[in-house]
């Protein structure tokens, strides 16, 4: 085992890791590049009307220019560098393909920025990003005992809740609820979003507490007509954590969250007990409840109404749907317009017109932005990515060695996929637009942060499984 | 050249590298789970060996029937829940019952935290207890003699 630890970092360097960054690096030079020749492009197209503009060299933007995109591949191999040292069997792809997901988000950031009336954006966003893989880094390193997380599962419980309800307090006082930062955190420069942080510690708790109570939840001794549930003294701390962050998540009117939490509620409860009873039970429910929001609140019957809108019928629109078009779907809209516009392959990076016509698109329509510029086929190859996380997370999942861990990887990683799902389905006209994030893609630092930290617990729960293969065999 | 074939050029080299992108973290994949497949599969060859049996003597209030031989792998825990290695379904077995390990020769018996109790010869293994080939082993009302 000694001579093992001594035989050289070059056999332990996680190579794998380091070949599959590369191409991710080819891409954010490449699209750095371009970013500076589109926008030539764009003022020469406008400044004269003649055909053609010749290339030359002369327009290739000076390497200082990429100094944005160096510094996050220099941040990226010196995780690469770190995880071989210390952490040399956790899991090699993750930390390629959020690296490329969020340097996308960087790049987009960067090209949105100027249109959206904030030139600092993608500035901003890059030291997100460089925060957040430090905060990766941090979480690897700092979760020594994975029964840490297990024990204080009502601490995180309660912290998670506070921390929203102190946001809520914020809102109530200071903004009205119509505005859209009201779920934000005010903390001197930084704005902060503690719902992000929220979701983390909910999976925390439901992963410990299902582990704990798994065989009583798998039995189901509570009969209620057709249903079997579980008695409601084990059920209980279960679902009251479900309502709190429902109930506060309703205040704020953050429908995209409390969406997401009951996702995550569902998906565990069907992975801790196997029963898909309680997923349909649980669904049935929903679709009842939705059913009663939706008739008693006029803010939900507002946001459904988009989903009505017939874009393609724009010519036979009554002024109403007009009227509607211009102000509350005006997002989705034109939304759905820019990804018309962007086709199969794309206008190209820095040739679409998002910024300036979707509102809010760097971090709500961030998935338009990228439809326009990348096409239909970038827009695949990026669910491809996300589909690829999402699998890694789950094989992660299933080789973890206890329950705990487990529950905790696989909640995780449907964290990343019901909100990916929820968002692109918003801005598709599929479901009604809430504003929750894009995991990596969309600008905001609270959200790159948490999926950071969830980054860190996956490489660390597939560190601790190698380790203890490694101890057995 | 002008400038807007440049720009296409830069476009479909893009959606060209993200694609290879994918192929390569597909082929990393697959070339990992053939990895675990074979791994699993000689693990599967070496499966853990029996180093002794349970023989049930009394079945007390149960309906398993004496005679009954249960199979010890090295480590071995005994209770009601689904993740034992030995799972009993009795109302006086616990979720996790009783844990038994083998090491340089001898058997360790340790209750799980059940409510009925494991014993080694009458004496309450609430602490680990050595056991020997013959020496009767009780979780919760059931008796087994431990065997070679």
């Amino acid at each position: 085992m000694k001579a093992k630890m001594n035989s050289g970092i070059f056999q332990r360097y996680r190579w794998k890791e380091l070949g599959l960054l590369i191409i991710p690096f080819m891409i954010l030079v490449l699209e750095m590049v371009q970013l500076p020749i589109a926008h030539y492009f764009q003022t020469q197209i406008t400044s004269n009307s003649q055909q053609s503009i010749p290339f030359s060299t002369a327009i290739l933007p000076p390497l200082r220019d990429l100094i944005p995109v160096f510094g996050l591949i220099v941040a990226l191999i010196l995780v690469n560098l770190l995880l071989s040292l210390f952490f040399p069997k956790a899991d090699q792809l993750l930390l390629p393909l959020v690296g490329l997901m969020s340097g996308i988000g960087v790049l987009m950031a960067l090209r949105l920025g100027p249109d959206v009336g904030d030139p600092l954006l993608g500035i901003r966003q890059l030291v997100w990003v460089l925060l957040g893989l430090i905060v990766c880094m941090a979480t690897v390193f700092g979760l020594r005992n994975m029964n840490w997380l297990k024990r204080y599962k009502y601490t995180w419980a309660l912290l998670g809740i506070i921390l929203v309800a102190l946001t809520i307090v914020n809102a109530l006082r200071v903004k009205n609820l119509n505005s859209p930062t009201h779920d934000q955190l005010n903390f001197g420069p930084l704005n902060l979003q503690p719902s992000e942080l929220l979701k983390i510690f909910i999976v925390v708790f439901f992963a410990a507490y299902l582990s704990e109570n798994r065989d009583i939840l798998s039995e189901g001794n509570l009969r209620i007509g057709p249903l079997r549930l579980p008695p409601l003294r084990t059920l209980g701390p279960i679902l009251l954590m479900l309502g709190i962050s429902l109930l506060l998540f309703l205040v704020i009117r953050e429908l995209g969250l409390a969406l997401l939490i009951y996702g995550i509620f569902l998906s565990m409860m069907y992975l801790g007990s196997g029963k898909l009873s309680y997923v349909i039970g649980g669904l049935l429910l929903f679709a009842a409840l939705g059913f009663v929001g939706f008739k008693l609140f006029g803010y939900v019957q507002a946001r459904f109404a988009v989903l009505t809108v017939d874009v393609v019928n724009w010519q036979n629109w009554s002024l109403a749907t007009q009227d509607f078009a211009r102000n509350g779907a005006l997002q989705v809209v034109q939304g759905l317009i820019a990804l018309a516009n962007g086709g199969v392959l794309g206008a190209g990076f820095g040739l679409g017109h998002t910024g300036a016509f979707v509102p809010v698109a760097q971090s709500d329509m961030v998935f338009t932005a990228l439809g326009e510029e990348f096409g239909l086929a970038g827009l695949f190859a990026i669910i491809g990515i996300y589909l690829v996380i999402i699998y890694r997370g789950f094989r992660i999942a299933i080789e973890a060695s206890d329950e705990f861990n487990q529950l905790l990887a696989a909640g995780l990683t449907s964290i990343f996929a019901i909100q990916t799902f929820i968002i692109v389905a918003g801005n598709m006209k599929v479901l009604p637009l809430t504003g929750i994030p894009l995991p990596f893609l969309s600008y905001g630092g609270s959200s790159i942060i948490a999926n950071f930290i969830i980054v860190g617990i996956l490489l660390r729960i597939s560190y601790n499984t190698a380790m203890e293969r490694e101890g057995l065999a | 050249m002008t400038l807007d074939v440049f720009l296409l050029i830069l476009r479909l080299l893009f959606i060209v590298l993200l694609y290879l992108f994918l192929m390569q973290v597909v082929i990393a994949i697959t070339r990992d789970l053939r990895k675990t497949a074979a791994a699993s599969a000689s693990l599967d060859n070496k499966a853990p060996p029996v180093v002794g049996h349970l023989i049930v003597v009394d079945s007390g209030p149960s309906n398993i029937l004496p005679g009954t031989r249960f199979d010890l792998s090295p480590q071995t825990t005994i209770g009601r829940g689904p993740t034992n290695t030995i799972q009993l379904v009795d109302n006086f077995i616990s979720g996790e019952h009783t844990r038994l390990w083998f090491r340089n020769g001898l058997w360790y018996v340790q209750d799980a935290g059940s409510t009925n109790g494991t014993y080694v010869n009458n004496q309450p293994a609430r602490e680990a207890l050595a056991a020997r080939f013959g020496d009767i082993i009780q979780v919760g009302f059931i008796r087994f003699k431990l065997a070679q």
